[in-house]
């Protein structure tokens, strides 16, 4: 672990309107991530940690406050240069996976890379080698209809790793798959953080949290001290 | 990104073929009429080229209107710019036949036929001649109607006539013309000297137009029909016709692609969620575009192609049955099936623009949450 931060969010608030009605979902966070870090971000439902994630993973729009990304102020950068930002610098892994079920497991992993620019064979190669290091070289040809769920879950792990993200962002990775799939996620967590992988892991899951570094707990919008 | 496009329009196969039919079905109404409407064009335009050195005189009440007469065409001769002038009968072929759009009979000078039927050459047999009387000259699509060669009897408003000669194909009206002698044209039909219509060579050099109005100041009781007013008359008449034809094409063809839009629309519904997944990943607008639009503008591919095959193959039957009655209804043209070609392309991405703007607008984080 690394003490830079890749990660710096200050005085982060967000507030959505369910129709007249405001519902401040984020209000005045403020916390910072160190390079190769791996930081569970725990709460109940509703509490703002998926928003939170969302903003982070600049899905999502703030209202005030700043995020900054491998030095990048990205509340500061036009709308148009966020589409790079989300190639580059963040890696998403999702509960419900969301692979493309027309592309194969090698497929969906090469996909990312497409929009890097990254010729043919170089993605390929890159998508091959992710996918057998997550033990899925036997499914590589696989549609996603053709594998577990643990299996679909690696295969999004293997996507969001495609272009070397500053920032893997995991929301409720675990929240489909068996103990066992859980397990086997939660190393392959800890085997890239080993690597100098920085990941943030939205869980309501304590054994999850329990082999992260460190927890952020949100409640109502808010951090907990 | 085009085998992502291939992918996800084969995964909903159905309704990707019946998409694409809908395309093909206003293409090949397209290739169909439009064809109808370029051998309309082509038939006029040929036409045109074989008679537009001449003034066309008629009765001032119109074509079929009485008073030109045989003495008539001295008079127009006697006009100062007048190298000659022949009188000609023109009745349709078949006795219950409805105006003059079909096959037709004329009656002409025997002896002035190669002159007026010029620049049309012989295919086989002779012009008329002098002395000829129940003799005819007829064009390939009445030869081939009825199989007639030289030496045949043809049978013409329940004369016998023995064919002399065929003229080559030309295109043009000549085509599903028998020409007869005027005089027993005028007999067999019962008009006395009655003409349809005096068409006049200019000398060299002279003013067409001019010419026209001096026939009409110096003949009284006729009017002329310049080639210049010929074409322009004829022209709107033609271009009527192509916008029927072509506006009801038109319409099939818009239907298909309101289809395409509501394919497209339903895809982007479908797709929401992995719309979100990809921009999560990083696409850019016009990758998103690329992909719902490549989706569109495929579909308008596919069924442009299938239409214009189907539009093909029946444009070829249909012609194969109707040579046997001695008509060419349809021409294909390079230029029809370019423009067929580019409007199922064009349909298909106008088609798919809304869909594809909707995909680009949404909200990653809504798309995500979509389904």
């Amino acid at each position: 672990m690394d003490d830079v931060p890749i990660l710096e969010v200050k005085n982060l608030s967000k507030t959505y309107f369910q129709g007249k009605i405001p519902v401040t979902a984020v209000h005045d966070v403020t916390f910072s991530i160190s390079k190769g870090e791996l930081v569970a971000i725990m709460g109940p439902s509703g509490s703002g940690k998926s928003t939170l994630l969302a903003l982070i993973g600049c899905l999502e729009t703030t209202d005030t406050g700043t995020i900054i990304i491998n030095g990048i102020d990205v509340t500061d950068v036009p709308e148009k240069r966020l589409p790079r930002i989300r190639r580059e610098e963040l890696g998403f892994v999702f509960q419900h996976f969301n692979l493309l079920s027309t592309l194969t497991a090698l497929g969906n992993v090469e996909l990312a890379m497409r929009f890097s620019h990254v010729p043919k064979q170089q993605r390929l190669e890159r998508a091959e080698m992710l996918l057998k290091n997550l033990g899925m070289g036997v499914r590589l040809h696989h549609r996603p209809t053709e594998l577990s769920g643990g299996e679909q879950q690696r295969v999004s792990i293997a996507r969001a790793m495609a272009n070397s993200p500053a920032v893997i962002l995991a929301d409720e990775p675990t929240g489909e798959v068996d103990s066992a799939t859980r397990d086997v996620i939660i190393e392959t967590f800890k085997e890239m953080r080993s690597h100098g992988q920085t990941i943030i892991v939205v869980t309501h899951d304590p054994v999850v949290a329990e082999h992260c570094d460190r927890v952020i707990h949100i409640i109502d919008g808010t951090l907990k001290k | 990104m085009f085998d992502i496009i291939i992918r996800s329009a084969m995964q909903r196969k159905v309704r990707t073929i019946l998409t694409i039919s809908g395309i093909a079905l206003g293409i090949f109404a397209l290739v169909v009429m439009g064809a109808m409407s370029e051998n309309f064009n082509q038939t006029f335009d040929k036409s045109m080229s074989l008679t537009s050195d001449k003034v066309r005189v008629f009765a001032e009440s119109g074509m079929f209107g009485a008073g030109l007469t045989n003495d008539k065409v001295s008079d127009v001769k006697r006009v100062p710019g007048v190298k000659d002038a022949y009188g000609m009968l023109m009745m349709t072929f078949d006795d219950d036949q409805f105006g003059m759009s079909g096959k037709q009979v004329i009656g002409v000078a025997p002896e002035k036929s190669a002159k007026i039927l010029y620049p049309v050459e012989l295919k086989s047999g002779r012009f008329l001649e002098a002395g000829d009387t129940y003799q005819t000259v007829i064009g390939t699509s009445i030869a081939g109607e009825y199989d007639l060669q030289v030496g045949s009897k043809l049978e013409l408003h329940e004369k016998n006539f023995t064919v002399v000669g065929e003229l080559e194909y030309t295109g043009s009206f000549y085509d599903s013309t028998a020409a007869i002698p005027l005089d027993t044209a005028q007999d067999v039909y019962n008009v006395g000297d009655t003409l349809s219509v005096i068409l006049t060579a200019p000398e060299d050099g002279t003013d067409v137009e001019l010419l026209a109005k001096m026939i009409e100041l110096n003949v009284k009781g006729t009017s002329t029909l310049s080639p210049t007013e010929l074409q322009e008359e004829a022209g709107q008449s033609l271009l009527i016709l192509s916008v029927i034809t072509i506006s009801s094409a038109l319409l099939a063809a818009i239907i298909g692609g309101l289809s395409v839009m509501n394919t497209m629309l339903m895809s982007v519904t479908e797709r929401t969620r992995e719309f979100g997944v990809l921009k999560a990943m990083g696409a850019e607008t016009k990758d998103i575009l690329m992909i719902t639009l490549g989706e569109s503008a495929l579909m308008g591919i596919v069924g442009g192609v299938f239409g214009i095959g189907a539009g093909g193959v029946a444009v070829y039957l249909l012609n194969s049955w109707l040579e046997t009655k001695g008509i060419i209804l349809f021409t294909i043209t390079p230029r029809l099936l370019l423009v067929a070609m580019l409007f199922a392309i064009v349909i298909g991405m106008i088609a798919g623009l809304y869909p594809a703007y909707r995909a680009t607008r949404m909200s990653p984080m809504e798309a995500l949450r979509h389904g």
